[in-house]
């Protein structure tokens, strides 16, 4: 077959695991991006006894391959079956997709919270200063200062890590998720045609592609502060009197 | 409750002992190829010949937006369709042969490294003192000696923070050609799940395998950054 | 005439950094419209203990009263930490790094205040906002971000910020020193006509100009101690002690 018969054959099927491969990616992104800030800020100012657990952690799951982690919760999560089941959640890890999308999570909270960690550190502290010395609160600096900035410091590597992601999400179909790579597996064992992985490639890049360029948009309009369009850097302008 | 780590039959020790060294050996023979084609990578996105940079520049993309496991599957089972296809070409009665995993794994585990690679070179590259080769230039160095006299030594100090990162990622990558049938450390943890049936216990020992091994890259890697950081003033 | 009511009194406020005390027991009333200068060579703590009345720094010990609120600390702790953010918002405060938050514009500076922490409308704060940096001179940079104005101008937004909250006195912290030379006479008018206008304020400074022509009380520190104090003729012309005369006749 040539590589358009492929395609036109197959497509629902590459679609349906394009879906699957962005709702791996987004969710999983997601539950990250909602845990790892409170994280990020146990990071920055909690005890450094306090912190170990936090660490080992981030360590553990930095220096460790996602492959292996996504089998010890899939996988793992059998030894546990009778306690598993005693408590109700044994049809949360029975399901490959669940378990696959925890591991994600686990993983990208990880990696966030020290990118965010470093945001936070990155944020002048002469301005979390001039918040307090006009009398906000502790969580409304937080609110209203440090995690707005944090976020623009660390927008381009947030980014970055989302692209990790998506691309790790393709583990998923070791545990037989139907995703691209999934979708792409068993296309192939079908019809050992070679070109259906080129297309797989292809939907890829194109995910990767339209993501960048959606992230910079965004980036843009988060630092609009920094380069803000048409006007120039004013120059000493005498002062005038007041009226008062 | 420990002998099912034990070394010989009663206990997998042996095993698991036997895939971390296809690990580590694919880790170590991977490493050159990558940094290999990284150098390549980088020599053509630096390039003053157009065409040339095109293609390292579309190669460095495009292999760093690809997942890894999708590039192992297209080495494997696209070099593997390619030897068939040349064998029964060149000798039509052969017997289709089997693709090494290994090999397949080295490729497409360097193929990767050197898309990251090239890009960590070329910025490596990019912020090593002009001045030093005009300096070279100035007391008739040639192009060739100025590289390998002045550019590579240096080199190293800017590109080794990056490199040793994607020494690590390799690291945990390799884990991936236990899907294409290599006898790896993930793999042998598998079959000795297989029998024992003890999922947790034997993924919780692989995960604690790979762990170490890149704590204890991180420790050598911050080692060599101290030694070739001597002599520099930090900023 | 009666006497005017104290704003803002400090009681024997000691700071140690470690095992280095850098303020000794200093204490220091402020009554409406006082401009308090205090001068001082750098390491006498000038800034710690202006950081102290505002409790950015916290004293080691001491009391600080703002309009009858009063803070005791002992030990490192404040008593009452509840009230710190009251008085924070009762005393505007002005840096030598400006710290304008950079991800907002001028007039979303100037309005930040009112709005979270005084919960006044947004409409309202807007208005005023928009009066005060008419005030200072910047009507026409209100929707520029910090980084796209001159060290003056960004110092002249952070006044603005500061009387938004209606405080009942400003610190300034060596509000010039950060500024090119030809950028400091704009927040210096400025700051003169706060003071003009009857504004209390207390001013860490290396101005003597605007020590000996604007403050009506000059205090000068040494070594964490309140070396000499008074009004700023006499002191300038009659040194009482060496270390003054000595700093004097240095920066002149």
């Amino acid at each position: 077959m040539n590589p358009l018969e492929i395609l036109i054959e197959y497509w629902p099927r590459l679609l349906d695991g394009t879906l699957m491969t962005l709702k791996l990616t987004i969710l999983g992104a997601l539950i990250a991006g909602l845990v790892s800030p409170s994280l990020a800020l146990i990071r920055v100012h909690a005890a450094p006894m306090a912190q170990a657990p936090l660490r080992l952690y981030v360590s553990f799951m930095r220096g460790t391959p996602i492959l292996a982690q996504l089998f010890l919760i899939f996988y793992g999560s059998g030894q546990f079956r009778p306690t598993l089941e005693e408590w109700g959640l044994w049809t949360f890890f029975r399901d490959p997709f669940n378990c696959a999308l925890l591991a994600f999570a686990l993983n990208s909270t990880a990696y966030q919270t020290e990118i965010l960690r470093g945001g936070i550190m990155g944020v002048p502290q002469g301005e979390i200063e001039a918040a307090k010395a006009i009398g906000m609160s502790r969580p409304k600096i937080l609110r209203r200062v440090v995690f707005p900035h944090a976020y623009r410091i660390a927008w381009p590597a947030l980014g970055n890590e989302v692209i990790l992601l998506m691309k790790a999400s393709a583990l998923a179909s070791v545990v037989t998720v139907f995703d691209v790579m999934g979708r792409t597996r068993q296309i192939f064992s079908r019809t050992f045609d070679f070109s259906v992985y080129l297309w797989a490639a292809l939907v890829y890049l194109c995910i990767t592609a339209a993501f960048v360029l959606l992230w910079r948009q965004a980036e843009r309009r988060l630092s609009r502060h920094i380069h803000a369009p048409g006007m120039p850097r004013a120059s000493a302008q005498p002062f005038k009197e007041s009226q008062a | 409750m420990f002998e099912i780590f034990s070394y010989g039959d009663a206990g997998w020790g042996d095993e698991i002992l036997r895939g971390l060294a296809i690990t580590v050996q694919l880790a170590i023979v991977t490493l050159p190829v990558g940094l290999l084609i990284g150098f390549l990578a980088a020599f053509a996105s630096l390039s003053e010949f157009r065409p040339l940079r095109a293609l390292g520049f579309g190669y460095t993309t495009v292999m760093r937006g690809l997942p890894e496991i999708l590039t192992l599957f297209v080495v494997y089972n696209g070099v593997g369709l390619l030897l068939n296809l040349t064998l029964r070409w060149w000798k039509p009665d052969a017997p289709p042969t089997d693709f090494s995993p290994f090999v397949a794994g080295v490729i497409a585990l360097g193929m990767v490294f050197g898309a990251f690679a090239g890009e960590v070179l070329r910025g490596a590259f990019q912020s090593l003192d002009k001045g030093q080769v005009e300096a070279g230039r100035a007391i008739g160095m040639t192009d060739r000696q100025i590289f390998l006299r002045i550019q590579l030594p240096q080199l190293w100090r800017f590109a080794l923070p990056g490199l040793g990162n994607l020494w690590i990622n390799m690291l945990k990558d390799t884990a991936l050609v236990s899907v294409i049938a290599l006898d790896d450390l993930m793999r042998m943890t598998k079959v000795a799940v297989g029998v024992t049936k003890q999922p947790f216990t034997f993924y919780l020992l692989a995960c604690l395998i790979y762990w170490a091994m890149c704590v204890l890259s991180e420790v050598v890697l911050a080692r060599m950054e101290h030694r070739a950081n001597r002599g520099i003033r930090r900023a | 005439m009666t006497k005017p009511e104290t704003i803002l009194k400090a009681e024997d406020i000691h700071k140690s950094f470690g095992r280095l005390e850098v303020l000794k027991g200093i204490s220091l009333e402020a009554r409406n419209h006082d401009v308090i200068s205090i001068l001082g060579s750098s390491g006498s703590g000038k800034s710690t203990f202006l950081r102290c009345l505002n409790f950015l720094e916290i004293p080691t010990s001491g009391k600080v009263t703002v309009h009858g609120e009063e803070i005791l600390v002992k030990n490192g702790k404040p008593q009452n930490v509840r009230h710190i953010e009251d008085i924070r918002s009762r005393l505007g405060m002005l840096f030598q790094q400006f710290n304008l938050w950079t991800h907002r514009t001028a007039l979303e500076n100037v309005m930040e205040g009112p709005v979270q922490v005084k919960r006044e409308p947004k409409a309202d704060a807007r208005d005023r906002a928009e009066a005060l940096l008419k005030r200072v001179g910047l009507e026409d940079r209100m929707h520029m971000y910090p980084s796209q104005l001159s060290g003056g101008q960004q110092q002249r937004v952070a006044i603005a910020r500061a009387l938004a909250m209606e405080p009942d006195a400003i610190l300034f912290d060596e509000p010039t020193s950060a500024l090119d030379p030809e950028l400091v006479g704009e927040v210096l008018k400025v700051m003169q006509s706060l003071a003009a206008e009857g504004r209390t304020m207390i001013v860490v400074t290396h101005e003597m100009g605007f020590a000996r022509e604007v403050s009506s009380e000059v205090v000068f520190l040494h070594e964490g101690r309140i070396a000499e104090q008074g009004p700023p003729d006499e002191m300038f012309t009659h040194p009482k002690t060496e270390v003054f005369e000595r700093f004097v006749s240095k920066v002149k």
